[in-house]
């Protein structure tokens, strides 16, 4: 009975370790068939090894910032404590911070997630399927007109100076990595507003055609509480003077 | 007793194949979707995509770096200067703020650039300022009338307008910053412009002084509720 109860065992370990190698090499072959040709990885990774390293820059210059502002903040906020004068102009530029993107901001909003349709082939020799920086400018364009009072974009601030620049499906905002499909714009204003003017079939023509021709999603959230991040550089006006 | 203990062990044997296999199937899955994740950046990383990413990287890292020195000059005088120097950094930040929110007239080298095309909409007038905000423009105005980004820009009946003023052609877009990029933005968007049949005139002229006196009107949050 023992050696019964025992080969049984010794039988599921069996099956078990089979099922396990099974698996492992399944995943192999799947991992090898969608490896592009490695001519054509071994063309890009210097390139890629490139991008990721100033990406890496990137992030550290910009915490580093999020620091020295949150030191600056510090050193203003205990100068406020000694004096009103002091205390006065401090409220006005965290007015004028709250406006510019530089802080938090949170309230009832829309999330609009747009992704990449499936690629497939288009005569025009363009791949629309794609989501592109125009669709990302375009979408935030109709929530300004709809009075949102603050944008962020896959976590990156809309500010008073932001530009939008890419190529492909590349979406450069302002001095952040690049960014890729999916994207999430999260907009704080008047939610009702905001909605009607998205939905509205008028609105973002280029947009909703590729939607029915080439399936990329476009997709309208409303809530009553979304968060937006601070900008996380600093905003500044080198050649602009104040009159 | 036997009898229990055998189907205990043949059912402890099943649950183990069953938790094994539960594993490989979760190996199989996070490989497959980590491949996944690895074959679509590829897909999307052609050389030129690269290059782009390459050079907008250096330029955005080059304007950190500077951003950096000033914060770092920022907070050694408060820590230095106390209370004066706590005034003099808030009110500087305070001028800028209201340059770059538009609330200011302001004047500084840039370009002027000048579109006529009767056709034109309001995509087109979005497109002209992002490429001029994208070579650098700190403050920029239409037919006389101020511009940041969210301020609305809309098409009308009447045609495009500019927080409900109507701007009706010529263009003429006032654009200050650095002026080599603003020319290098302004030469590729009018060398563009011409290629487009409605367009009857694009050009620009680069000056030393530009003013702009027109500003936004401050708006309230409504809905928005920045940090206490």
């Amino acid at each position: 009975m023992r050696r019964v109860a025992r080969s049984q065992v010794v039988s599921s370990a069996l099956v078990a370790l089979v099922a396990l190698a099974v698996g492992f090499l399944l995943a192999g072959q799947v991992k090898a068939q969608l490896l592009t040709p490695s001519n054509q990885v071994a063309r890009n990774q210097a390139l890629i090894r490139s991008v990721q390293d100033l990406e890496r820059s990137n992030e550290a210059d910009r915490q580093r910032i999020a620091a020295l502002r949150m030191q600056i903040a510090a050193l203003e906020a205990d100068a406020a404590g000694r004096s009103n004068s002091t205390l006065a102009l401090q409220n006005q530029v965290a007015d004028l911070r709250a406006h510019a993107g530089l802080t938090l901001l949170h309230g009832p909003g829309v999330e609009v997630d747009l992704a990449a349709g499936p690629p497939s082939p288009d005569s025009t020799g363009q791949q629309r399927y794609l989501v592109t920086y125009q669709d990302v400018q375009d979408v935030v364009s109709v929530l300004f007109v709809a009075g949102a009072e603050g944008i962020s974009v896959s976590g990156r601030r809309i500010t008073p100076l932001s530009a939008f620049s890419g190529s492909g499906n590349e979406i450069v905002i302002d001095q952040g990595p690049p960014l890729f499909s999916p994207i999430r714009i999260v907009a704080v204003g008047d939610r009702n507003r905001m909605e009607a003017a998205l939905q509205d079939p008028s609105a973002l023509p280029n947009l909703r055609a590729r939607q029915a021709q080439y399936d990329v999603t476009v997709k309208i959230t409303g809530s009553p509480d979304l968060y937006l991040p601070a900008y996380d550089a600093s905003l500044e006006a080198t050649h602009a003077r104040a009159i | 007793m036997p009898g229990r203990s055998r189907r205990a062990r043949s059912g402890y044997g099943a649950i183990a194949v069953w938790v094994i296999a539960l594993l490989v199937a979760l190996v199989a899955t996070i490989q497959l979707r980590s491949q996944v994740e690895v074959e679509r950046s590829l897909q999307g990383a052609d050389p030129a995509s690269l290059a782009f990413a390459i050079d907008q990287l250096h330029q955005a890292n080059d304007s950190l770096e500077v951003q950096i020195a000033d914060l770092t000059q920022q907070q050694r005088a408060l820590q230095s200067g106390g209370g004066a120097a706590a005034d003099q950094v808030l009110a500087a930040e305070a001028e800028q703020l209201r340059v770059i929110e538009g609330l200011v007239p302001v004047h500084g080298p840039g370009v002027v650039v000048v579109i006529d095309a009767p056709g034109l909409t309001a995509l087109d007038l979005q497109d002209a300022l992002n490429s001029l905000a994208v070579g650098g423009a700190e403050a920029m105005a239409v037919n006389g009338r101020r511009f940041v980004l969210g301020i609305p820009i809309e098409q009308t009946d009447s045609g495009v307008t500019i927080a409900g003023a109507a701007v009706l052609p010529p263009w003429t877009i006032d654009a200050i910053g650095d002026t080599n990029r603003l020319a290098e933005t302004a030469d590729l968007m009018t060398h563009q412009l011409h290629g487009d049949r409605r367009v009857r005139e694009a050009t620009y002229r680069v000056e030393a002084d530009i003013v702009i006196r027109s500003v936004v009107s401050e708006r309230p949050f409504l809905y928005a509720v920045p940090p206490q």
